[in-house]
């Protein structure tokens, strides 16, 4: 067994000083200009730094050591496989159920289905998204297959956000932009990301660096899309709910 | 106490679900040697215990800074103090993002070290930074997001005409990871502080469509460099 765990932890720790120092930095600015914190609350401060920088450490020594190289190899066996329809299924399930779990999606869920009155209850906008997400993986997985550029999604993808943003209620359009992050959850552009570099490596004719990447960013818009659709439909029965008082209030006048 | 159980139990719903899938296509299709698949398991155990330290660290120390500097920025009431200070902390946060750092050693590693880490990792933080700035100034002089998305889009696009294919995929997931752990929240209380005091009227749906604008930053960043690379 050849087991490497804490195989070039050194350079990581470099590197994480580096990634914290300028945050570190602008803070104490911050603090000697215009916080002026009293210490008991900079004792805090320092304890989250220091919580922040083990954790990255070891998150970065984890993908490290374990995500990319078994993401790789991974990836290359799968793209091996004689079957090769096999990935798009794989994709899908991959998508879904990391979705389906993802906590801060569950906070976004709840999130829609309190503005609207409960009208859209979470489970319906839970599967909504991990359908969505699914398919934007399983997309992803076709376009590695057939060499479709990224292009031929995202523009029509963008536009269509752009479209039915006209139709959707001011709230969900809130909600529907700051939401495209939840999908991304940590093993996304992590290990899903390195599963793609290894399929892409090993089928014929394609660039991991061209067919590989854009995953994420069809994952990013699955929410996005998601929730302006439902937001449309939730204006449709607002819009019914109104109308059926507009026509209730007639009839009564009518009435009298 | 609850909030270490909270972390906890997110980081685990989180990574389990595809950990599991991962390990029954491990018995099934892939059968990687079995030295390579316990290296897989080590780092998710690594990766599990890394995040809950980082996300409690951030719980603890970031977040009340990102909510202080946003309410002391607001109270300066000077416009350009502002939007300078978003675009700084736009940046110094980005390059502490976990997600931003994973691509750009994989994008780094994949292109044979053509398209370095470092520098991708910078234009990444400069596009996020820029367009928190961006952001401000849109809070402050109330302009439709909508018009905001729409002119970034079609800039993006432009954009991405001129620029080497190799890079249009490279970008557009710059823009999906940046939507982190770290960034989303430390930019959304960011705003939020800066739209509560700028006008005082609450229109908290002003803090909004943030996270949106953050990450066509680094799209544009992104396609920017492959422009000059190419």
């Amino acid at each position: 067994m050849n087991i490497k765990i804490f195989e070039g932890f050194w350079g990581v720790l470099l590197d994480v000083a580096m990634a914290l120092i300028p945050l570190f930095f602008l803070f104490l600015i911050f603090q000697f200009i215009f916080l002026k914190l009293p210490w008991a609350k900079l004792q805090d401060i320092l304890i989250g730094f220091t919580l922040t920088y083990f954790g990255l450490a070891l998150f970065l020594q984890g993908v490290h050591i374990g995500f990319l190289p078994a993401g790789a190899l991974m990836g290359e066996e799968l793209g091996s496989l004689h079957h090769l329809w096999l990935l798009i299924p794989i994709g899908f399930v991959l998508g879904f159920v990391a979705v389906y779990a993802e906590p801060a999606v569950s906070v976004l869920t709840h999130q829609v289905e309190r503005v609207s009155g409960g009208y859209i209850p979470n489970k319906v906008l839970l599967y909504t998204l991990s359908v969505g997400v699914g398919l934007s993986i399983a997309i992803s997985m076709i376009r590695i297959l057939l060499g479709i550029p990224l292009w031929y999604f995202i523009v029509p993808g963008y536009i269509f956000v752009l479209i039915i943003v006209r139709f959707s209620t001011k709230t969900f359009t809130s909600i529907a932009f700051d939401s495209g992050g939840v999908a991304t959850g940590p093993m996304t552009a992590t290990f899903i990301l390195a599963l793609f570099v290894g399929i892409s490596s090993v089928i014929e004719g394609r660039d991991p660096l061209v067919d590989g990447f854009g995953m994420v960013a069809l994952v990013a818009l699955a929410p996005i899309l998601s929730v302006l659709t439902l937001g449309i439909i939730y204006r449709r029965k607002e819009q019914e709910q109104y109308d059926k008082d507009q026509t209730r209030t007639k009839a009564h006048h009518n009435h009298r | 106490m609850d909030n270490i159980k909270d972390t906890v139990l997110e980081v685990i719903l989180s990574i389990l679900p595809i950990t599991i899938v991962i390990t029954i296509l491990q018995f099934t299709l892939i059968w990687l040697p079995l030295d390579m698949f316990i290296q897989f398991l080590i780092g998710v155990l690594l990766v599990g215990s890394g995040l809950i330290l980082f996300l409690l660290g951030v719980n603890i120390g970031l977040l009340p800074v990102g909510e202080m500097i946003g309410s002391s920025l607001s109270k300066t009431k000077r416009v350009w103090v502002i939007i300078f200070f978003g675009f700084l902390l736009g940046l110094v946060v980005t390059v502490a993002e976990p997600d931003v750092r994973v691509l750009s050693s994989q994008i780094n590693q994949v292109s044979g070290g053509r398209i370095p880490k470092d520098i991708l990792i910078l234009s990444v933080a400069l596009g996020v930074g820029g367009f928190v700035a961006l952001a401000m100034f849109r809070i402050i002089f109330s302009i439709n997001i909508v018009y905001l998305l729409a002119g970034g889009y079609a800039l993006v696009f432009i954009l991405a005409a001129f620029t080497p294919s190799v890079f249009v995929p490279i970008s557009f997931d710059s823009g999906g990871v940046t939507t982190g752990p770290l960034t989303v929240p430390f930019i959304l209380s960011l705003g939020v502080g800066a739209a509560s005091v700028m006008r005082g009227k609450s229109s908290s749906s002003d803090g909004f469509g943030l996270v949106a604008l953050a990450s066509i930053g680094p799209i544009l960043a992104v396609l920017l460099l492959g422009v000059i690379y190419g």
